[in-house]
């Protein structure tokens, strides 16, 4: 099959090279903000938006931009989506605007986004790299929402802030501390792996 | 012009440097207004959980701060307001975080003995460690603490710290430079109460 065909890009996005498990890409903000169901979403969310604006910009204007300082007009392109989320954010939705922070601004320095934009949308059109992006970050999210899941369950007891566990139950604190994310991502990555060799070798 | 002069390397960046703020500050000034006012509204929270007052999301946030502080000061380092016939004082207060400037309003028994409420605005502390300053846990605990002779954020030690007596309350494990931040800037607050207030210090 076509390697750029739509369905083999978001195969290859979600699960074959994953930008987590597989290319182990944007683990910073996987360790950072994943005690928490609600942050991890509209985090996630937000990357979506900005990685597929951001391919979509630079397929767009790949063939006036000069190789020399390709780079930090990619980054210029990042940066100026980023601070659009926040600035929506800020008008629109001040309380999440005020949950997230920094973290918002931290979709900046995600390795996902400039991974795409330089090997994706620089050789490609502009719709099928924003399909390419927006899967990119559906890989992304799907993963940080398992981790969030299981942190913001054992850490705090609750789903999305609501209280699912019984009272008696005692919250593991290192679960909502970042070394517990190395665990659970490591752990992630052995089972994801052991399965696509399984996979791999069943061909 | 050839693609790899430096002449067309230099002016594209420019254009597109150019381009890309004046975009921005366009988005930027169409949203200058409802941030501001959402911005107000943040504040006005915070002085009305600074003062002790229950804030739920249905409450009409203006209409209760407008009742609260009838008499608000710009100029004053301070507020005085009545809540359920005690005096409270209530002042904003801004310090160094780790990262940068931590902004946020505290309310104090008007014998500046009691911490009655505490509420950050504003802080670039980082996510999910030195961040979980605005978390409701660690605010809760300023509520109800002695503090006549400042507090102290405890760092090490297991179990927490519930007595409202000691004048402690628990740090952030992984964040010892943010918990710091916030003995000082809470201590320097009071301190500086003191003085607004003309007591002895």
């Amino acid at each position: 099959m076509n390697e750029d065909s739509p369905v083999q890009i978001l195969k290859s996005n979600v699960w074959n090279s994953n930008p987590i498990f597989i290319q182990i890409l944007g683990i910073c903000s996987t360790l950072a903000v994943t005690n928490n169901l609600s942050n991890t979403f509209i985090m996630t969310l937000g990357l979506i938006f900005v990685a597929a604006f951001t391919n979509i910009t630079v397929s767009l204007l790949k063939n006036i931009i000069p190789r020399k300082v390709r780079m930090i007009l990619q980054t210029l392109i990042i940066a100026f989506y980023v601070i659009i989320v926040d600035i929506l954010l800020r008008a629109y939705l001040p309380e999440i605007s005020k949950a997230l922070g920094p973290y918002v601004g931290l979709i900046i320095t995600n390795c996902i986004i400039m991974g795409r934009a330089e090997a994706f949308a620089q050789s490609h059109g502009p719709l099928i790299s924003a399909w390419d992006g927006i899967t990119s970050g559906l890989g992304y999210m799907w993963v940080l929402m398992v981790i969030a899941f299981i942190r913001e369950l054992m850490g705090f007891g609750t789903l999305f802030g609501i209280t699912v566990l019984p009272a008696g139950f005692t919250p593991w604190t290192i679960m909502v501390m970042a070394p517990s994310a190395f665990f659970l991502l490591g752990t992630f990555i052995w089972v994801a792996k052991t399965i696509i060799l399984k996979q791999e070798g069943g061909k | 012009m050839k693609k790899d002069s430096l002449l067309y390397t230099v002016i594209i960046s420019v254009v597109f440097a150019f381009l890309f703020v004046f975009l921005l500050s366009l988005a930027y000034g169409a949203t200058k207004g409802k941030v501001e006012e959402n911005q107000k509204l943040i504040e006005a929270r915070a002085y009305l959980v600074a003062a002790g007052i229950e804030v739920d999301d249905d409450m009409d946030i203006e209409a209760s701060f407008n009742s609260s502080f009838p008499n608000f000061d710009t100029e004053s380092a301070y507020q005085t307001t009545t809540v359920n016939g005690k005096s409270v004082v209530v002042s904003p207060f801004q310090g160094n975080g780790l990262w940068g400037t931590i902004t946020g309003v505290i309310g104090l028994t008007s014998d500046l003995k009691r911490i009655v409420g505490f509420e950050i605005v504003s802080h670039v502390e980082t996510p999910g460690l030195g961040g979980r300053i605005d978390e409701a846990w660690f605010k809760e605990q300023f509520k109800g603490e002695y503090a006549a002779n400042g507090i102290v954020v405890k760092h090490g030690g297991s179990g927490g710290d519930t007595d409202p007596d000691n004048g402690q309350v628990d740090g952030i494990t992984g964040a010892s430079r943010t918990s710091d931040s916030i003995q000082v800037i809470v201590n320097q607050q009071i301190d500086k109460i003191k003085i607004e207030l003309g007591g002895t210090n």
